[in-house]
């Protein structure tokens, strides 16, 4: 008796109202929109001053200029250096970050509500006048190259610049970054025009939240932006997107890699479409949390993944759905097979009741939890005016989660969650998973992770495990920032296990740790050049006396890859 | 500045109940959810020799399910009911800690409570979480370029075991632990007499301290656990080690010290020091490494606070061939510089702003007021430090700062790390 209350979860007390006011709403002379939120319960303030145009209106010929833009609005204005506004805006305790995403442009800046005026008067300086330093430009390039060199060494990113060049095709949504040649032609002429261009007043918006009071917030912006010029904004116009219509796989092959990176996806909906919010809880009940089917299935269940989750992007224009998940590489075809059979489910069995109840008491519950921070209340409002959504969108939020049925659900499922129109993008070690995965597509490709086309007939055709012959001496070319770099390298084979030489323009080492495994070979090489010892790893595949691979050292960023060829006639590697 | 600011104090009350539970209440009715948190006086610092990483896989026991919680029911409640929720492990306390609508309280009790009194433990699910957390380490240190570089420099720092050793632990000590270690650690260290129950955000007092008693105030207490020593000579274990990462693409390198403890006005005036050195983009380092000498990709720096001997650590990835050694000798000479002259009054209006700026922010979330509280209560005896937090920060003088920065920074008692890649890149 005494301890029968703790046999089931106790009863919640009485429900308490969670309020939000709406915003006060109103706009400049010279088409700046104003939207203003008090919130005084800490001397706070946060601003966003948004310009409705992002990376995807970057124009053809120059890939790269708004995210450019972005970042070099930090770097110098007329009055100051870019030191002098770091030290300005910290000395604050404040902070200001600009960035662009795909249809957007913002400037965040949070300060004390003390320091409202100083930070207003930052933001307008770096707003209306920006210098573009070509010094700053020039470490900016020279940093973001390095930066493009090493994302390619991530299969987050390899898998999402396949993903969203297969769903969006013509559409700029297509890209996800420029390329180092792009960063190389931006010039600081290009800056100054494109920011004339978009940093207009009738192209933004200007969001205050925090502890303020609305008159002097008008009056405040008034001053300082009243007299910024209204420019004629080009309506943009973006291609039609076609949807697909048949499964279709790709796989970027990273020799080598412990996991496949899957990403299953399809195109879905835009920010406004009506579909939103039944979308919203369809998604909750099959994967976007660690309750969700999908992570119950694969993690829970199965113990393939750390985690697997299906998530939607509702853009300004289009959007998409993806389902996905980092998985070793021996269960990519069981993950796959899983995945499909979620997305089939959700579409051919209604979902019960109770799974409908649990997914809406998340997403009403966690709404007020995401508003009780300045941040989190600002992220709120922000998505509400520059996606245009109502005016009472965050007041009827909970309400339009909460009438979502099983049918709607169900209907919904129906007409985006389509198995067999999926992308299918896999990033891992082809010669491993592509057996394993070949069943789920009639069009397959495959790609290096620079990006081009490899012969699929390459793939999977040494699955015997017999060890092959690899002894001899072979010449290979490293492909070495667009050089053909020659190498030699010697091998004496005794079972699995290699050794022998490497030999390179700058210096020779002995093979260590070298092995043969089917027609896979793996070895190490210390050498020494220029006085510094340098560890070289060699990954390749044997086919008769061609060989393809990779050859990396800590020297350089990013794996280079080589093809070779045996020297017939040699006889050095016959031992046993 | 500081003059101008004071903050309102937050409304704290604290009480224990009989079997020497922690109560800690503080109640913020702006936006109606509830964040608990209950912090266990245990972590990495309490395992003996030969069970190193027990407090964390303990952790991961405490998500297995208890006498009326199924096995992963604990977050499947939670997530359900519309929270957030999670637990961590550090060298002074494992914290478990939910964030759920307010009149889902009841639910929070009901689970934290259940799992304090009778928790599950059994060999299976032993051998699954101890899988799930080598799992975890592989993927979060083994696997991740620079990913141990943190626990190897704690070795270098600390002399003393209970210091030196990591907390996600050794594979070995993982395997070695027994069905009966994990019981034996329960009884000894997750006592309510041993522990810190916060509460923070939108309740009434009464209902709560009713539900408090109902659910936790038959829970027997346990003895105290045993006396720990982490006391250290000043001198760091080790200068110098060099360190071969497979997975790191760059070279990189990592210095540290070691320092007073956490509050102490040494301990604080050094963690100013640290954020003139390397917080930000006007900080000193970045303006001489990131911008100036164009020398690195990235710089970082950061205060390890403890209960006891404490350290400081300040980092960077150098960009491709860059002298490493010159790098260092700007950093030094910059620690020289703070030792000599002190911050400049530039920099102590930007650390005051700053300092204001951090506190106010952190009183925005309930959870992030909870588990401050908390660390007051079990490090320091006192929840209502809280309150006055910011003001022993703002009273630091320059001259502290400096005398710090000579007497702990510039010195040759610190220990060096040289990252080198050894790997296929």
């Amino acid at each position: 008796m005494t301890t029968d209350f703790r046999k089931s979860a106790p009863e919640p007390l009485a429900p308490v109202a969670f309020k939000i006011p709406e915003s006060f709403h109103t706009s400049l002379d010279n088409g700046l929109k104003l939207v203003v939120f008090e919130d005084k319960r800490l001397p706070l303030v946060s601003y966003r001053l948004a310009f409705l145009s992002g990376d995807a209106s970057d124009p053809a010929d120059h890939f790269g200029i708004t995210s450019a833009l972005a970042a070099m609005i930090s770097e110098g204005t007329e009055t100051y250096s870019s030191r002098e506004l770091a030290e300005k805006i910290e000395r604050l305790g404040a902070s200001i970050s600009v960035s662009s995403s795909d249809d957007f442009t913002v400037l965040a800046a949070s300060a004390l509500s003390i320091y409202d005026d100083d930070i207003l008067d930052l933001i307008q300086e770096m707003i209306l006048r920006p210098s573009f330093p070509e010094d700053e430009l020039d470490l900016y390039r020279r940093n973001t190259i390095e930066h493009l060199k090493f994302q390619r060494s991530q299969p987050g990113f390899l898998a999402g610049e396949q993903t969203a060049r297969l769903l969006y095709g013509p559409h700029p949504y297509a890209r996800v970054g420029p390329s180092p040649s792009d960063v190389e032609k931006l010039t600081r002429d290009l800056l100054v025009e494109y920011h004339r261009k978009i940093f207009v007043p009738n192209n933004a918006v200007l969001i205050v939240v925090g502890d303020v009071d609305r008159e002097e917030v008008v009056k405040n912006i008034s001053a300082r932006f009243g007299e910024w010029q209204r420019k004629p904004v080009a309506k943009q116009t973006f291609p039609a997107l076609n949807g697909r219509t048949k499964r279709t796989l790709t796989i970027v092959d990273r020799p080598g890699s412990a996991q496949s990176n899957i990403v299953i996806s399809k195109l879905a909906i835009d920010r406004k479409n009506p579909d939103y919010f039944p979308f919203l809880v369809m998604n909750q009940v099959l994967g976007a949390g660690a309750s969700s089917r999908v992570f119950m299935n694969l993690r829970e269940e199965k113990g393939y993944t750390y985690g697997a989750y299906t998530r939607f992007d509702a853009k300004a224009h289009a959007g998409d759905f993806e389902a996905t998940a980092e998985v070793r590489t021996a269960v990519t075809g069981d993950s796959l097979k899983e995945f499909f059979y979620e997305l089939n489910r959700i579409r051919d069995e209604k979902v019960s009741e109770q799974e409908l109840a649990d997914a809406k008491n998340f997403l009403s519950g966690v709404f007020p939890i995401r508003a009780e921070t300045q941040e989190g209340l600002t992220g709120l409002i922000v998505t509400q005016n520059l996606y245009g959504l109502p005016d009472d969108y965050l007041q009827t939020y909970r309400d339009k989660v909460n009438v979502v049925s099983v049918d709607d659900v169900a209907q919904i499922a129906k007409k985006y969650i389509e198995a067999d129109k999926m992308v299918i993008v896999i990033v891992g070690d082809a010669e491993e998973m592509l057996p394993q995965v070949r069943l789920y597509a009639d069009d397959i490709e495959v790609f290096d992770t620079d990006g081009n086309v490899k012969d699929l007939s390459g793939y999977g055709q040494q699955d015997s495990g017999q060890t092959i012959d690899v002894g001899g001496e072979w010449s290979l070319n490293v492909d070495f920032q667009g050089q053909s770099v020659p190498v030699s390298l010697k091998i004496v084979q005794n079972g699995e296990s290699l050794s022998g030489r490497l030999e390179t323009m700058l210096g020779t080492g002995e093979i260590s740790e070298g092995s043969m495994k089917g027609n896979k070979l793996t070895a190490s090489a210390r050498t020494e050049i220029q006085g510094e010892a340098v560890e070289f790893s060699i990954s390749g595949r044997v086919n008769g006396d061609n060989i393809s691979g990779t050859l990396s050292a800590p020297v350089v960023p990013e794996p280079l890859t080589f093809t070779g060829v045996r020297d017939v006639g040699d006889q050095a590697g016959a031992a046993n | 500045m500081s003059e101008r600011f004071k903050l309102p104090p937050l409304e704290i009350e604290e009480y224990y109940l009989e079997n020497g539970l922690r109560v800690v209440l503080n109640r913020d009715s702006a936006i109606p959810v509830v964040a608990v948190a209950v912090y266990y006086n245990v972590g990495s610092r309490n395992e003996r020799e030969g069970r190193t990483g027990f407090a964390h896989l303990f952790e991961h026991m405490m998500f297995q399910g208890s006498e009326n919680v199924p096995k992963a029911g604990h977050f499947q409640y939670i997530m359900k009911a519309g929270g957030t929720m999670n637990g961590t492990t550090s060298s002074e306390r494992t914290n478990y800690f939910e964030t759920l609508p307010a009149s889902e309280l009841p639910l929070a009790l009901w689970l934290e409570s259940d799992r304090m009194r009778s928790l599950a433990v059994t060999q299976e699910n032993l051998d699954n979480q101890r899988e799930a957390v080598k799992e975890e380490k592989r993927l979060r240190y083994d696997n991740q370029p620079y990913g141990q570089i943190f626990d190897l420099i704690s070795e270098m720092i600390y002399k003393n075991f209970a210091n030196a050793h990591s907390t996600i632990g050794s594979m070995d000590d993982l395997d070695d632990a027994t069905v009966e270690d994990v019981q034996e650690f329960f009884r000894i260290y997750y006592a309510p007499n041993n522990a810190v129950l916060t509460l923070s955000g939108s309740f009434e007092t009464k209902t709560a301290k009713e539900l408090i008693e109902k659910f936790f105030g038959d829970i027997p207490s346990q003895a105290l656990p045993p006396a720990l020593d982490v006391t250290e000579p000043v001198e760091v274990a080790s200068n110098y080690k060099e360190w071969e990462d497979k997975l790191a693409p760059f070279p990189a390198f990592l210095i540290g010290w070691k320092i007073p403890q956490r509050r102490t006005p040494e301990f604080n005036a050094l963690y100013l020091a640290g954020k003139t050195l390397y917080d930000g983009d006007s900080s000193r380092l970045y303006q001489k490494l990131v911008k100036g000498e164009e020398s690195i990709i990235q710089l970082f720096g950061f205060t390890d606070e403890r209960r006891g001997p404490s350290s400081i650590f300040v980092g960077a990835i150098p960009k491709p061939d860059k002298d490493l050694s010159k790098i260092r000798d700007t950093i030094m000479h910059e620690i020289q510089d703070l030792a000599t002259n002190g911050p400049t009054a530039d920099e102590m209006q930007k650390l005051h702003n700053q300092l204001i700026n951090d506190s106010v922010r952190m009183r925005q979330s309930s959870m992030a007021r909870a588990q401050h509280i908390a660390e007051f209560a079990l490090y320091d005896g006192d929840p209502t430090l809280i309150n006055i937090e910011l003001d022993e920060l703002l009273q630091i003088t320059p001259d502290q700062i400096r005398q710090g920065s000579s007497q702990f920074l510039n010195t040759d008692n610190r220990a060096l790390l040289d990252v080198v890649p050894a790997g296929k890149g």
